[in-house]
């Protein structure tokens, strides 16, 4: 069960609240206010949580993520399997090429030089050429030594032996045909030229432009399947961001669902929680109401007869006894005691409400307020005074306390403005001020202000929190006037 | 291309767009020179013929050369311009080239008839030299068919003795040549450069657009080999071009210029090839030749791909005390410009330097590496004109282009200021021939250049900053009489220069024989080192500036003008 502790400020009539669950048998409490959120934190702990939305965001957050690594991860497969097949493929495929280009470039040159060697029209023996053999002989070498590391996988042993062969079986036939010419048998140079060393060469023009379309079937091979991997690719990312769509909308209506089941169940709480603060408050206000009414009448009534009884005992002891003077020490303490007794009984509840109204207890409340707490209230009534009987004037009264409480304790001013205005069709009461106004003291003030809202909706009316033009908080509270007299407990 | 490449492309990009030339010319804001153009003035009124008659035959695009020579020994360079002729059934004008004598006073007299010139023949190339030692240059015409050896009488008449020397009888498509030493023997040898197997009844018809002829690229045609023929002392020459190792049925070579690649005294030979590898030849001491051009890295471009190469030259443009190298290609293939290595390589620096890309819109024709503000750093000039004189209706880029003259700003940067050292000079022009000379005598370097179809022009140099030089005239005895091959260097204030008395270079044409240094406004220089062609060296100390010497082998050096 909650209990609240009440301490009563010294000399400034207003209570601070804390929560507590100490048991009845400790120090003899002072009931007045319970703080609403006292019980509201019992009422909220004890409603149910529902069905919580977390565990399925959870789980298709992990889905999600699940579904980005692995896709991820296949992306990475597919560029590694793509750098592979540039690096190993067509990277070394391009430089096997180049150099084969090389390599076919020196033959043609080769092959240039022999057709002018066979034209006989320079006035050259055919040694003359052996540089320019030499010259290409140095550069060909280089190109099948480049051409060897860089040649592609798909190269067999056959053909880079055969590429071998061939050149070193050419360059012995340029050889023996330099010799023939060195040793002066131009002719049969010549025709060494033609029927050997023109048709190795050829031989080996048709291997390298073999070799050439090789490299480019290769090429375009891998060509075909970086496509391939391309359109995987391209397929795989529509596919994932097919399904990740789906993911996101399937993920949204749940979420949308899950809040709306989230916001009806935090509506239906509200109401109970506003039902439940309501019947509390109008309980709190029947039992206080009920203890200081039987403070007023039983206690006060027992006390004013102590009093009596003890002033007519006083009366029979003799004069300038002990006796006398005890007895009128006893009569002002029994009287002192009344006096505490009818003051907590008006703290609890004001008799006057009951008695002579809301507009009188106002009266005499006001300038105590004023009194006790130092400040400086201008208070207004205006329009036709109409009844407001007890039931609805104790939240009146309670609304102006909390304000006043409110003006006091937080807002820093020195001066304040109530305005009770009768109309028509309704009461309004205004509490003003000029200090550090709502934004700092809902901070400080807490659930004051959420009692305040309840009590107004009790009473079937609004509240108001304002900020005036020259700064500090302004609370309004405006109730119906049917309500004024006939509201329902 | 490497991010190395790159940057450096990058800095040179700076440089020619002036970011880099901003500070490295920001003291020299002018050049200290114009070039006058004063060919009207001294009396060349010569307009090469190339023959073009719409049969669109090859040799028509390639010009003609032209030489600044001391013919008649007098001390002044006199001018040679080539010609071209009307093709055989196409006669309209009778076309020869011509010889301008030198009057010392800045005017030339033509002397073609009387020096015995006065003979028609499609001219290509020229190649000058003393092969006879005589103390007379001889001149050598290389021609769409046989080329001429003119032998200087000392009369100032030549007498034709190519049948008489050996080499008659040698049907080309000729184009540069060089006279050189190769075995140090004393006597100048002969290298001469062929183009390709071409003749005008073998002619392949290219087109454009499938109908109307136009002139063929040298991919149309099957190579030929350069020729080198070893002067036998007796007037007469014997063909080497297969023992010596020059053979190579592939070249289509342009341009030639000697230089000592390996730094060993001997004389290799740089041989820029169109659409084919460049080839460096290297002396093997032996009367043969290996080319290293491959291995030396100047065989192609960076890409690997061999350029349309035209013109060459070789100078030590960094003061390093080894020879750099420039060849000219077609257009957007940008000049090569090549630095050496210690390692007996080159880099191509030409994007770096600030020469690339002013270069990559021009087809460029003959080069000189000369100090033309005689600031103490070799210059290059460049003169261009593209082959095609249809290319603008396919190409953004003209006919005739602009010469261009890159400043070198000893800093390894190079600045094209050919618009601003006079308006003549950067006028577009078809050109072709370029050689340069100081033809008045006042010690700075005039520009000699021909055109396609065109006229020649002479451009004078006049130094307005007051730079001056030491110019220097060698006098083989035991070497060859013209001294080529000689290394000649200067010290001064901690720096040197290095020039090399060479014949060849440019594009067909050929530049004075006299070595001259810019020296800024320095009184004097403290040394002049010659190393002869025969081996031994010479050294003389504390030289006054302005004034040209001569130095005979062994013998000593004197003083010829003061300027």
């Amino acid at each position: 069960m909650v209990r609240a502790d009440l301490h009563r400020s010294k000399g400034q009539g207003v209570f601070r609240a804390n929560c507590s669950t100490r048991s009845w048998d400790q120090e003899p409490p002072q009931w007045n206010l319970i703080p609403l959120h006292c019980m509201l934190g019992g009422v909220l702990r004890s409603l149910a949580p529902g069905r919580s939305p977390t565990p399925g965001l959870i789980l298709g957050l992990i889905i999600t993520l699940a579904a980005v690594v692995a896709y991820s991860g296949y992306i990475t497969f597919q560029i590694s399997g793509l750098r592979e097949l540039q690096n190993n493929l067509v990277d070394r495929n391009r430089k096997d090429s180049l150099q084969l280009l090389r390599i076919q470039n020196d033959l043609n040159s080769l092959g240039l030089a022999m057709r002018d060697m066979l034209d006989a029209d320079e006035p050259y023996p055919l040694t003359a050429w052996s540089a320019q053999f030499q010259r290409v002989r140095a550069d060909l070498n280089d190109a099948l030594r480049l051409e060897e590391k860089v040649a592609v996988t798909t190269r067999t042993p056959e053909q880079r032996q055969y590429l071998t062969d061939s050149v070193a079986q050419f360059w012995d036939a340029a050889d023996r045909t330099f010799a023939l010419a060195r040793d002066g048998k131009e002719k049969e140079a010549r025709a060494q030229i033609r029927l050997s060393l023109q048709a190795r060469q050829a031989a080996l023009n048709t291997a390298v432009a073999r070799l050439l379309v090789q490299n480019n079937e290769s090429e375009e091979q891998a060509a075909l399947r970086i496509r391939q991997i391309y359109d995987r690719v391209g397929r795989q990312v529509y596919l994932f961001l097919g399904a990740t769509l789906i993911a996101i909308v399937l993920t949204s209506l749940y979420l949308i669902r899950s809040n709306r089941h989230l916001f009806a169940q935090l509506a239906a709480l509200s109401e109970q929680r506003s039902e439940l603060a309501q019947k509390l408050i109008s309980t709190q206000e029947s039992t206080l109401r009920y203890i200081s009414r039987e403070l007023h009448d039983e206690f006060g009534q027992i006390l004013t007869a102590v009093g009596a009884m003890l002033g007519r005992a006083g009366n029979h002891a003799p004069e300038g006894s002990p006796l006398r003077a005890e007895l009128r020490e006893v009569c002002e303490i029994a009287q002192t005691t009344l006096d505490n007794v009818r003051s907590l009984s008006q703290a609890l509840h004001p008799v006057m409400l009951d008695e002579s109204g809301l507009e009188s207890t106002l009266d005499w409340y006001i300038p105590t307020v004023e009194r006790q707490a130092g400040i400086d209230i201008s208070y207004e009534k205006s329009g036709t005074p109409f009844f407001v009987d007890g039931h609805a004037a104790i939240h009146v009264y309670r609304v102006l306390q909390e304000a006043l409480n409110n003006v006091t304790r937080h807002s820093g001013a020195r001066e304040a403005w109530v305005r009770l205005q009768f109309m028509p069709e309704s009461l309004q009461l205004e509490v003003e001020d000029h200090g550090s106004g709502f934004e700092l003291q809902a901070v400080k003030q807490g659930i004051g202000l959420v009692a305040m809202r309840e009590r107004a909706e009790l009473l079937g009316g609004t509240i108001e929190f304002l900020k005036p033009h020259s700064g500090g908080s302004l609370v309004r509270l405006k109730i119906p006037r049917e309500k004024s007299d006939t509201h329902a407990e | 291309m490497n991010r190395r490449s790159f940057l450096q492309g990058l800095a040179g990009l700076a440089a020619t767009s002036g970011l880099g030339s901003l500070k490295a010319f920001s003291q020299t804001p002018n050049p200290g020179f114009k070039l006058v153009d004063v060919t009207a003035r001294a009396g060349l009124q010569f307009r090469h013929n190339s023959g073009a008659y719409g049969g669109k035959l090859l040799p028509e695009t390639l010009g003609a050369g032209c030489a600044f020579l001391d013919y008649d020994r007098d001390g002044w360079q006199d001018i040679l311009l080539l010609n071209g002729m009307d093709w055989p059934g196409h006669k309209r004008q009778r076309s020869t080239l011509r010889l301008y004598r030198n009057n010392r006073n800045g005017r030339f007299s033509d002397v073609t008839r009387r020096a015995g010139l006065d003979i028609e023949m499609y001219g290509m190339g020229v190649a000058v030299g003393d092969y006879n030692n005589d103390g007379y240059p001889d001149i050598l015409i290389t021609c769409v068919g046989q080329n001429r050896l003119f032998k200087n009488t000392g009369k100032g008449t030549f007498v034709d003795v190519t049948k008489a020397s050996g080499l008659g009888g040698r049907s080309g498509f000729s184009t540069s040549a060089l006279w050189f030493d190769f075995d140090r023997d004393g006597l100048l040898d002969l290298f001469i450069c062929n183009y390709v197997k071409w003749s005008a009844e073998h002619d392949v018809f290219c087109s454009l657009d499938g109908k109307h002829k136009s002139y063929c690229t040298p991919e149309a045609y099957r190579g030929e080999t350069c020729w080198l023929f070893h002067n036998r002392g007796n007037g007469t020459f014997e063909d080497v071009t297969a023992t010596s190792g020059i053979f190579d049925s592939s070249s289509k070579s342009l341009g030639v210029a000697m230089l000592d690649y390996d730094q060993d005294g001997w004389p290799d030979l740089l041989v820029a090839n169109d659409t084919q590898p460049n080839k460096l030849y290297r002396n093997l001491h032996n009367g043969t030749f290996k080319d290293v051009a491959v291995d030396a890295g100047i065989a192609f471009s960076a890409e690997g791909k061999a350029r349309a190469g035209m013109g060459v030259d070789v100078a030590d443009f960094d003061n390093s005390g080894t020879a750099g190298v420039a060849i000219t290609n077609f257009d957007n293939e940008m000049i090569g410009l090549y630095r050496p290595s210690a390692t007996g390589t080159y880099a191509d620096v030409a994007a770096q330097s600030g020469v690339g890309l002013p270069s990559k819109d021009k087809l460029g024709f003959g080069c000189v590496f000369l100090d033309a503000d005689l600031d103490g750093s070799l210059d290059l000039v460049s003169v261009n004109g593209h082959i095609d004189d249809t290319v603008r209706n396919v190409r953004n880029i003209g006919y005739a282009q602009s010469p261009q003259l890159f400043l070198n700003n000893s800093k390894g940067v190079f600045r094209d200021i050919a618009s601003e050292i006079g308006s003549e000079f950067v006028q577009p022009k078809v050109g072709r021939g370029l050689a340069y000379g100081d033809f008045d005598g006042d010690g700075d370097l005039d520009i000699l250049m021909t055109t396609n179809n065109g006229p020649a022009f002479l451009f004078r140099n006049d130094q307005v900053a007051g730079t001056r030089s030491v110019r220097v005239r060698l006098v083989g005895k035991k070497s060859n009489r013209d001294a080529i091959g000689a290394s000649v260097r200067i010290f001064h204030g901690g720096t040197s220069q290095s020039r090399l008395v060479k014949g060849g270079s440019s594009y067909l044409s050929q530049s004075e024989l006299p070595v001259t240094f810019g020296v800024g406004k320095r009184d004097r220089v403290d040394r002049l080192v010659i190393r002869w062609p025969s081996g031994p060296t010479e050294e003389y100390k504390d030289l006054a500036t302005g004034r040209s010497y001569e130095c005979v082998e062994a013998k000593g050096i004197k003083t010829l003008i003061t300027f």
